[in-house]
């Protein structure tokens, strides 16, 4: 019985996962010395940071049964407006920012809920038209032009630190205190979805629309949740975004969505609805991160690095499906 | 019928926004013709200048800030001069050949323009060409039917020009690593290939790496790009870096900040005070360059003059523009040296600021 359950848990997807991580970091650190070292946590921390904030979303957004495509849209949309309005204003204040930046944020999730939920029109199509409107309307209102002098005490945020770091080598790496937003993120999100209705509901309502609401959940109300929630973390994401590149620039995030779906199905998460799990996500958001950030000390020439990250995700989002076709077969015999 | 009647109300609304568009750009020309000053021929032989002609001036899109900097140069030609050349285009790149083709029928003896797509303007230029009208262009080599192009710089030039900096810094030792926006961008990728010929011939102990990384103009990605490949250098063989999209250099020098290796890691490249201007200030970038599309934009009215005076067509040209005084011409492309080198001492200059 118990050597069952092993066996269960070392060949679990996610399983397959740790394993591709650790012979990827094995071969980078045999190429690298230098990235088996503390540093290497604190820099792919600062680096999926924003990228495990959107990815957490989209994965709520998923199980539910819908897709989000507008929320780098959103985050740029916040982290840009509520700049401009502190540079004309000479405003400056660190929680006002996030304020402002999460109530952009749940404006834009709502109107994503209206569309989705209440006239019907699908997930994809609705969020691809929010996004190309919000990033419209911030580009014809607010301009191109990147800021990089933000108000001084947002810009200190990005020299707020846990810890630092001295590398072998003499190189300082410092741990950002913006690490917790993701890792309290995270926490809350896992509780919820497997301890309240409300998680549950997510699940059931992504599973069988019409079956959850025969079980007696709201879904439109479900689905409302969803998509508010996404918009504001996204929105706070962007302002995070804005932090650490201590600049606001309101085109840099577009066309991230994709690789951040990409990390989220390699997770685990099945895009029919009704799938995923936290672990699954951390999973696949640090697989794919550690493949874009680590190419070059992998030595992999710059021509082939673009090469190298969609094998990954091909074969990452194989080992999935495989195993799912595996256990199919099974229930039929 | 519902849906007809949406559709033509939309359809009324477009063609409204367009007539408001052009309605608004001819009461602004016309305003500007009223204090256009008649007698402002400076120059006594007799040479026409730009206040004898019609010429426009026509960007990329009117609603980036480099294009604002050039509707700037514009007017400050404009204010110098007692001219009234006139700078206008359309806010969107993909309207830019209607907006052209508009143009012609106006009696322009020039047309200045700063192609977006060359491939749907090039038509249009031809009528341009036929009617007689002068074609000026600007970053754009490869369009047929035009008189001249004007380049502030050559390419290759430019990326020697900041291999020469790093060469300087760091003594002529050690390795340097180059970003690029895309691989596919001509202009980066000869850019860094300029600095890395530059170095072969001049600074045998200045190794170049071989490929360049790529940060897809994203200062975000340049910033991971650069720290990681600094973690990788264990033995501090890397001395300088040399960014050719304007994002990449305030990636790279967050990077160098953040690892403690400013003085050791030595950072050229291109990006504009509004973008990078922090870190000029504090010295982390040793030597940011850029041209001046406010300067480009008057050297394209001063080749449209010169074009028109037919003064031109030597094999260099001089325009009194700064950094446009020895062109070169190669085909119909003139080529200036008009970058501008900014760093810390001359940062705070009030020129600079855009």
């Amino acid at each position: 019985m118990k050597q069952s359950k092993w066996k269960e848990i070392l060949t679990s997807n996610q399983m397959f996962i740790v394993y591709i991580i650790v012979v990827l970091c094995i071969a980078i650190s045999m190429k690298t010395p230098a990235f088996a070292e503390v540093s290497t946590i604190i820099t792919l921390a600062r680096a999926l940071l924003v990228t495990l904030c959107f990815a957490i979303c989209e994965m709520v957004v998923i199980i539910s049964g819908g897709i989000d495509v507008s929320f780098p849209a959103i985050a740029c949309a916040s982290l840009y407006i509520p700049i401009c309005v502190f540079k004309e204003n000479d405003i400056d204040n660190v929680v006002l920012a996030f304020v402002f930046a999460a109530a952009i944020g749940l404006v834009i999730g709502i109107i994503n809920a209206v569309l989705i939920s209440l006239l019907q029109i699908p997930p994809l199509i609705a969020t691809l038209g929010v996004s190309s409107i919000t990033q419209g309307m911030l580009l014809t209102f607010f301009g191109t032009r990147q800021i990089s002098r933000l108000p001084s005490t947002i810009a200190a945020l990005n020299k707020v630190y846990l810890f630092t770091y001295q590398s072998k080598a003499g190189n300082n790496y410092s741990m950002t205190a913006l690490i917790l937003v993701p890792i309290i993120l995270y926490i809350v999100i896992y509780i919820v979805l497997k301890y309240t209705m409300l998680g549950r509901g997510i699940y059931a309502i992504g599973g069988d629309a019409n079956a959850a609401r025969i079980a007696g959940f709201n879904v439109v109300r479900l689905q409302f949740i969803v998509y508010m929630f996404s918009g504001v973390m996204a929105g706070i994401a962007g302002m995070i975004y804005c932090v650490l590149n201590k600049a606001a620039n309101p085109l840099n995030l577009m066309g991230s969505e994709m690789m951040i779906i990409a990390a989220v199905v390699v997770g685990g998460t099945r895009m029919s609805g009704g799938h995923g799990t936290v672990l699954g996500t951390i999973l696949g958001v640090v697989l794919i991160g550690l493949i874009q950030n680590n190419l070059i000390m992998l030595g992999v020439p710059t021509y082939w690095q673009t090469f190298v990250v969609g094998a990954v995700i091909v074969v990452g989002t194989a080992i999935t499906s495989l195993k799912e076709l595996a256990v199919q077969k099974n229930q039929k015999v | 019928m519902k849906k007809r009647i949406l559709s033509a109300v939309l359809g009324i609304a477009m063609v409204a926004t367009l007539l408001v568009g052009c309605g608004s750009g001819s009461s602004d020309d016309s305003s500007k013709k009223d204090t256009k000053t008649e007698d402002t021929a400076k120059d006594d032989s007799g040479e026409k200048t730009a206040a004898d002609y019609k010429i426009a001036v026509v960007p990329k899109m009117t609603n980036l800030a480099w294009f604002e900097r050039m509707e700037q140069g514009v007017d400050d030609y404009n204010e110098a001069n007692g001219t009234s050349v006139e700078y206008c285009g359309s806010p969107e790149g993909d309207g830019q050949a209607a907006f052209v083709e508009g143009l012609i029928s106006q009696g322009y003896d020039a047309i200045c323009v700063v192609p977006f797509d060359v491939e749907a303007l090039d038509p249009v230029l031809a009528k341009a060409k036929e009617a007689g009208i002068v074609v000026i262009c600007h970053e754009a080599s490869t369009v047929e039917n035009m008189d001249y192009d004007v380049e502030a710089f050559d390419t290759l030039e430019y990326g020697a020009h900041l291999m020469e900096k790093i060469n300087e810094l760091s003594d002529g030792k050690g390795r340097v690593i180059q970003t690029v926006g895309a691989l596919t961008s001509q202009s980066h990728v000869e850019e860094a290939q300029g600095g890395k010929e530059w170095a072969e011939k001049n600074a045998p102990d200045l190794k170049v790496d071989d490929q360049p990384i790529v940060s897809d103009d994203n200062q975000d990605t340049a910033y991971s790009k650069v720290k990681e490949a600094l973690t990788a250098d264990t033995k501090h063989e890397i001395v300088g870096i040399q960014c050719a999209a304007m994002s990449e250099t305030p990636g790279a020098a967050q990077a160098v900040e953040e690892l403690g290796l400013q003085g050791k890691v030595h950072i050229a490249g291109t990006s504009l005070m509004s973008v990078c201007g922090e870190y000029v200030e504090d010295g982390t970038v040793e030597l940011m360059s850029f041209w001046d599309p406010a300067l480009a934009g008057q050297a394209m009215i001063e080749l449209a003059v010169a074009t028109l005076n037919g003064t031109v067509g030597e094999d260099t040209l001089s325009l009194p523009v700064e950094g446009y005084e020895n062109l070169t011409l190669e085909g119909k492309v003139y080529t200036g040296s008009a970058w501008i080198d900014v760093d810390k001492d001359n940062c705070n200059d009030e020129a600079y600021d855009f």
